[in-house]
């Protein structure tokens, strides 16, 4: 509630607001010698507008269903200030997370589409994943939560991508937080299994009411940071004739969602189907469920193939530019597109491979294994790199790793070349 | 409360609306519970196609719980795949098996009696301790999309009862699914929609029925000619599919992708004397690309172990 709403004269009002008096809450905290000096009143005229706001805000919580539209509304600025502070979850693919903003944001319905084996479900398991990722690993630290529709979830395949994800966070201990002992705390992929609540839903009826449900669940289980939904599409293909009631249905199921997001700042993910439609004349490929249902999301991104490879496309954000980025399926998870770069430069210094891999201005650092093999081990987040940009900043960085490592590891540097 | 809600926005709940309400409400008193992975771990099986290298190729076989689909060309070997499958599935789980029984619904006729019992002898030779295979395969046929659509409860009641009388029933063969949707649709809008809500409904059911009693089931699909470039890319393989010299792609289009978990492409070639033919995976949420080759004989349908033959 503003201090426009308080029952004293205009004057005053005007004088609390040009002293930076917008709210109750300022001028409750105000001691009356203090406001009264702010203010250029007598100690009196201060207390008794103290008391007014006192009274106006007790008056305001109890009520606070009554008056949503004015209790709940909340200045961009707020927003501003929280959306700076909001948590992203990372897909494992930098390029992916760099035309994200970071990754999957919290607070925000994403929806995310493709044709059958582009890897919508390996996106589900990976975020599930990597929502675990500890926070001084720079994730979250959270719980998931995986409604399966269509039985594609497959715990042996979440089982690899938990062992590679641990995998990825020794390696980056290992190599940034040698003396870092809280980073100490061993993760199991048994614990990452623990963390993912698996619902299996048989029909539309239930896909609902779990979703009615899940505020219930989630108040129990604070920690949950993600909701995925795989895929939201399926059971409402099936035996629908009324389809303005499916429409109310999905909107319904939609909203609750939303607010989910909102109430518990998670991020819910639903997959959803593509499907043919015909406009003037040719067929093209769209998400399912029609144009309402496109309303009903926060982001839209499609997966699609582009030859040979697997890219992400931004085709509806408020807030993120449309742009596309490559990413591929490895056996280890949703990983950077490895066939756009270019080595450029390889060199062996003391036994260790450094290779110098060309794809623009972006800059990015990874680990090689050598053993036999070249793999990619850890990727930067795009803020990192940005430290690392200028030249004479890597050979500050990677010269003490070399010296600390022994003959099997290497360094990459990778120039990306847009 | 939802009810409710609907009634103060002046919607009049039309009768199906109030159904599907009440029907909610009944789903939440059921307790909601995630189920835990660490015990699923256990519970995702596989059932062995009885033959080592193309469950290597499947990673260990056909997964219980989803739907596995084989497309290919008449000839490629889906059927004895299938008939194959229904064999090794007796097998106990030491030797890969799942020790059940199965449901084969065939849609194409005559069902190959002759070559069951062929692949039985061979099925027996090897392992003499099981009685005899064809005891335990039931065979059904149908006719139309409708009636499969319509004897998935009668297989519910089915799989109910046979629990306790037979060894469980674990995989449902559907030989094929795409001759069923041949011949009864146009190519009109609204017969479309009818096939694709079809699609989706038989797909939900068998889900339901595979999540319900850990079953595998395994449906085959045939292919059409690859015309134009209008067709969308699905799974794996960059440059489309190829049996018998020409670009194939799988029958029923991009609905029905959307109801199999996996799919699985077996493709021949005439290469001059030598017929190869190859086994490779489309898309699978558990497996990578993958491609094997496989012959066809008298006692079976094995794979080619690659690595020993360039020993």
């Amino acid at each position: 509630m503003e201090v426009g709403m308080l029952p004293i004269s205009a004057s005053k009002r005007g004088k609390l607001l040009a002293a930076g008096y917008t709210t109750l809450d300022a001028i409750a905290r105000a001691s009356p010698s203090h406001l009264a000096r702010d203010i250029e009143v007598s100690d009196n005229e201060a207390s008794e507008i103290l008391n007014l706001a006192a009274k106006a805000s007790a008056s305001e919580k109890p009520n606070e269903t009554h008056t949503t539209v004015v209790g709940g509304g909340r200045t961009a600025w707020d927003m501003l200030n929280d959306e700076k502070f909001s948590s992203y979850i990372t897909t494992s693919c930098v390029d992916l997370d760099n035309i994200l903003g970071g990754g999957i944001k919290c607070k925000d319905v994403t929806e995310i589409g493709g044709v059958p084996g582009i890897g919508k479900t390996q996106i589900g398991i990976q975020l599930a994943v990597n929502v675990q990722i500890p926070q001084d690993y720079g994730g979250l630290g959270g719980k998931a939560i995986y409604i399966d529709t269509e039985g594609s979830f497959m715990v042996e395949r979440v089982l690899q991508i938990a062992e590679a994800c641990i995998e990825d966070m020794e390696e980056y201990r290992n190599h940034f937080h040698k003396d870092f002992q809280a980073c100490d705390v061993k993760m199991h992929p048994n614990n990452i299994l623990e963390n993912i609540f698996y619902f299996r839903v048989c029909s539309y009826t239930e896909q609902i009411a779990l979703v009615n449900y899940l505020d219930k669940f989630i108040m129990e289980n604070k920690d949950v940071k993600i909701i995925i939904v795989d895929s939201v599409t399926f059971h409402f293909r099936q035996d629908f004739d009324d389809m303005a009631l499916r429409t109310r249905l999905l909107s319904e199921m939609a909203l609750k969602l939303m607010k989910l997001a909102k109430k518990f700042c998670l991020a819910v993910v639903m997959l959803n189907q593509v499907t043919t439609k015909f406009i003037e004349g040719s067929f093209h490929l769209t998400l399912a469920l029609g144009d309402s249902w496109s309303h009903s999301c926060t982001n839209r991104i499609i997966l699609f193939w582009n030859g040979n490879e697997r890219h992400a496309f931004i085709d509806k954000s408020p807030s993120l530019k449309s742009a596309s980025a490559p990413y591929s399926v490895t056996t280890r998870g949703i990983r950077n597109s490895t066939s756009n770069c270019k080595r450029i430069k390889m060199m062996n210094t003391s036994g260790m491979v450094l290779c110098l891999l060309c794809h623009g201005w972006n800059l990015k650092l990874g680990w090689l294994y050598l053993r036999g093999t070249v793999k990619f081990a850890v990727s930067f987040s795009y803020k990192e790199l940005r430290s690392y940009l200028l030249p004479q900043v890597w050979f500050i960085c990677y010269f003490p790793w070399l010296q600390l490592e022994t003959g099997s590891t290497g360094v990459v540097l990778h120039a990306w070349l847009r | 409360m939802f009810m409710f809600q609907m009634k103060q926005r002046n919607d009049i709940p039309s009768h199906g609306n109030l159904v599907i309400t009440a029907r909610i409400e009944i789903t939440w008193l059921r307790e909601m519970k995630p189920e835990n992975l660490l015990l699923l771990r256990h519970r995702s099986e596989k059932c062995t196609v009885g033959c080592p290298v193309l469950d290597r190729c499947l990673g260990g076989g056909v997964p219980c719980h989803s739907i596995t689909e084989f497309v290919g060309e008449s000839g490629s070997g889906k059927t004895q795949l299938c008939l194959q499958l229904a064999l090794s599935a007796q097998l106990p789980s030491s030797r890969g098996g799942l020790s059940a029984s199965s449901i084969f619904i065939h849609t194409e006729f005559p069902f190959p009696f002759r070559r069951l019992r062929h692949l039985s002898r061979a099925f027996r030779a090897s392992h003499p301790d099981l009685p005899d295979p064809c005891d335990r395969v039931f065979v059904r046929a149908v006719h139309t999309a409708d009636e499969l659509l319509h004897l998935i409860p009668t297989i519910e009641t089915f799989l109910l009862h046979s629990r306790s009388r037979w060894r469980p029933v674990r995989i449902i063969v559907i030989d094929s699914i795409a001759a069923l949707f041949r011949s009864d649709f146009e190519n009109t809008g609204s017969d479309l929609r009818r096939r694709s809500s079809l699609f989706f409904g038989i797909s939900g059911g068998l889900r339901q029925l595979a999540k319900r009693f850990g079953l595998a089931v395994v449906v085959t699909n045939q292919v059409v000619d690859f015309i134009g470039d209008g067709d969308v890319r699905v799974g794996n393989l960059s440059n489309g599919l190829y049996s018998s010299g020409r670009r194939v792609c799988p029958a029923l289009g991009l609905a029905w992708a959307h109801c199999v978990n996996s799919r699985v492409f077996l493709s021949r070639d005439e290469d001059g004397p030598v017929r190869r033919r190859k086994m490779s995976v489309v898309f699978a949420p558990h497996l990578p690309h993958c491609c094997y080759e496989y012959a066809i004989k008298g006692e079976g349908v094995f794979g080619v172990d690659m690595q020993r033959e360039q020993d």
